[in-house]
Order: C-alpha cells, then sequence, then structure tokens
C-alpha cells in the first residue's frame, strides 16, 4: 500500500516536472522570437498553465507558475532586476483569474475564454505595477497597444490549446487519471 | 474544434471593449507636442520643436536622448540589450520609448489647442 502512495506521488511530481519543463521551453522559443516592440509578448508559457488546469489540482498548479516565474527569470535574466515583477505581477493574477473562470464556469467556457480572462488581467496587472513603480502617470499611453496585442495573442494560444486537449491523446489519459 | 461557447464571446466582447474604449486616451490632442520624459521619479518636458541633447542617470548608468528635426530618440544608453536606441525615431503624439533598465521613459504627448485662452494661466501657475 504504502509503495503505491509514494509512486502515485512521484507521477504526479513528475507531471508538474513535464509541464514545468514545457512551459521553459515555451519560454525559450518566445524570447528567441524577435519582438516588433519590446515588452510585447506571446506569452507562449502560458499554454501549459491554460492546459494543466484539467490537469492539476489547486497546489500543483501554483507550483507550477511559481516554477515558470522563476525559469522565465533564469533564462531572460531578470531574477535579480525588478523586471521580475512585472512578471510576477502578470502571472500571478492571469493564472488566479484562468483558475477562477475554469472553476466558475466548468463546461460552459472553452480554453480561448481562459486564455482571453488571462491575457486581460496580465496586461492590467503589469500596467498597475509600471503606474506605480516605473512610469507614474505616462502609464495610459502604453496601455491600447498592449491591450489589443494581449487580445490577439490570447485568441491564437486559446485556439490552440483547446484543439490541442481535444485531440491529444496524452491528455486524455492523464486528465482521466486525475487525483 | 468545438465552437466557441456563449461565456467564451461574453469574455472575448467585453476584453476587446476595453482594449477599444482605451484608445480614446490619445483624443484631443492638437496643441503643440511635448516630449515628457520620467526619470528616476522626476519628470522632465521638452518642446519637440526645439533641437537638443539631454542625459539621463538612472541605475545601469546614463541614457542620452535627442531630439531632431520634429522627432526624438535614444541616442545611446548604457543597458544591456539596446532595446531603446533600437526602437528609433518617434515623432507623433502616443509613440513612446523606454529603456527599462536604465528606468527611463520617454513619450511624446499632444498638448489642448489653447481655446480658451488658459494656457499663459497654466505656464505661470
Amino acid at each position: 500500500m504504502k509503495q503505491q502512495t509514494k509512486s502515485h506521488t512521484e507521477a504526479r511530481l513528475e507531471l508538474v516536472a513535464l509541464l514545468a519543463a514545457c512551459a521553459l521551453f515555451l519560454s525559450t522559443i518566445e524570447y528567441m522570437i524577435p519582438k516588433p516592440v519590446p515588452f510585447m509578448r506571446l506569452g507562449l508559457a502560458n499554454l501549459a498553465l491554460i492546459i494543466s488546469l484539467g490537469i492539476l489540482s489547486d497546489k500543483e498548479y501554483f507550483i507550477l507558475l511559481l516554477l515558470k516565474v522563476i525559469g522565465q527569470a533564469l533564462i531572460t535574466g531578470s531574477l535579480f532586476s525588478y523586471v521580475i515583477l512585472f512578471s510576477l505581477a502578470g502571472s500571478l493574477s492571469s493564472a488566479l483569474v484562468m483558475l477562477i473562470v475554469y472553476k466558475v464556469f466548468k463546461e460552459k467556457v472553452s480554453c480561448v475564454g481562459i486564455s482571453i480572462a488571462g491575457a486581460l488581467f496580465s496586461t492590467l496587472a503589469q500596467l498597475t505595477v509600471s503606474r506605480f513603480i516605473l512610469f507614474g502617470e505616462g502609464t495610459y499611453v502604453i496601455a491600447p497597444p498592449f491591450l489589443l496585442s494581449g487580445l490577439v495573442s490570447a485568441v491564437i494560444l486559446g485556439v490552440f490549446a483547446q484543439m490541442f486537449i481535444e485531440r491529444s491523446r496524452w491528455y486524455q489519459t492523464v486528465s482521466g487519471a486525475q487525483a | 474544434m468545438k465552437r466557441p461557447t456563449f461565456v467564451d464571446i461574453i469574455i472575448f466582447i467585453i476584453s476587446l471593449s476595453i482594449s477599444i474604449l482605451s484608445f480614446t486616451l490619445y483624443t484631443t490632442l492638437d496643441g503643440a507636442l511635448e516630449v515628457h520624459v520620467t526619470s528616476g521619479g522626476k519628470e522632465w518636458v521638452y518642446d519637440l520643436s526645439v533641437d537638443t541633447t539631454e542625459t539621463f542617470t538612472g541605475p545601469v548608468g546614463t541614457t542620452t536622448m535627442e531630439i531632431k528635426n520634429n522627432s526624438v530618440h535614444v541616442h545611446d544608453s548604457d543597458c544591456k540589450n539596446q532595446i531603446c536606441v533600437l526602437m528609433g525615431w518617434i515623432s507623433k503624439p502616443g509613440e513612446w520609448v523606454a529603456c527599462l533598465p536604465n528606468n527611463v521613459f520617454i513619450v511624446i504627448q499632444g498638448t489642448v489647442e489653447e481655446a480658451e485662452g488658459e494656457t499663459a494661466d497654466e505656464i505661470s501657475y
């Protein structure tokens, strides 16, 4: 019995690690893509978070989130600069909103809606951080293009995530075996 | 793929309206253009039509801004990624250049035309 419990814990751990690795891989890819305007990001790593909603428990979901933020900071070299505040604020608020939307609407919402809600709150949180820490009142100038580009990339990522969870056999297996 | 659900569409519409509404922040700016620079909690204002070169000191060194021919750009900066320099020249209201590592934010703002004759008061105020 004891042996079984342990292997189950290990399997869950592996699942979180796999998703975190996936998030970091996507972060690296994104880091390599040149951006037309700095700070405008695709948020590819959020794919892992959106997909994990149906697989992980709440606790595991937040561990994944933390791993994503720290890993991204290591990749971009911003771990000990204040740029990580943006990343943390954006990731945390979007992850919370995505979880809430997922829990409240369940079957009534697809990955597209979850993704858009997450992106909106990520942008709003980052603008708030920017307003109070960096740029002051001038922040409103950068808001519109940020919001719009966030929406566009969120729709694309949401559609991709939805297609993935509908077709992936791996996803069917792990989400079926949820603890 | 499944068709988007009702909730998806509601979330999309909310997000889209916030994005579109935010663009109204740019309106009613038709007077002279000003260059606002925020650095280290202070703000400077320059006239976009007067050529000048200014240097700002931030956490990683200095950032030099150049105003020339009604445009402004970051001429050089001590930051590692040089994104601010690569952003090039800007000249329209609402356009901005920022150097995140060095905490310098440059934005062009319009001023409302002096229709009510209050500009002098604002300056003296």
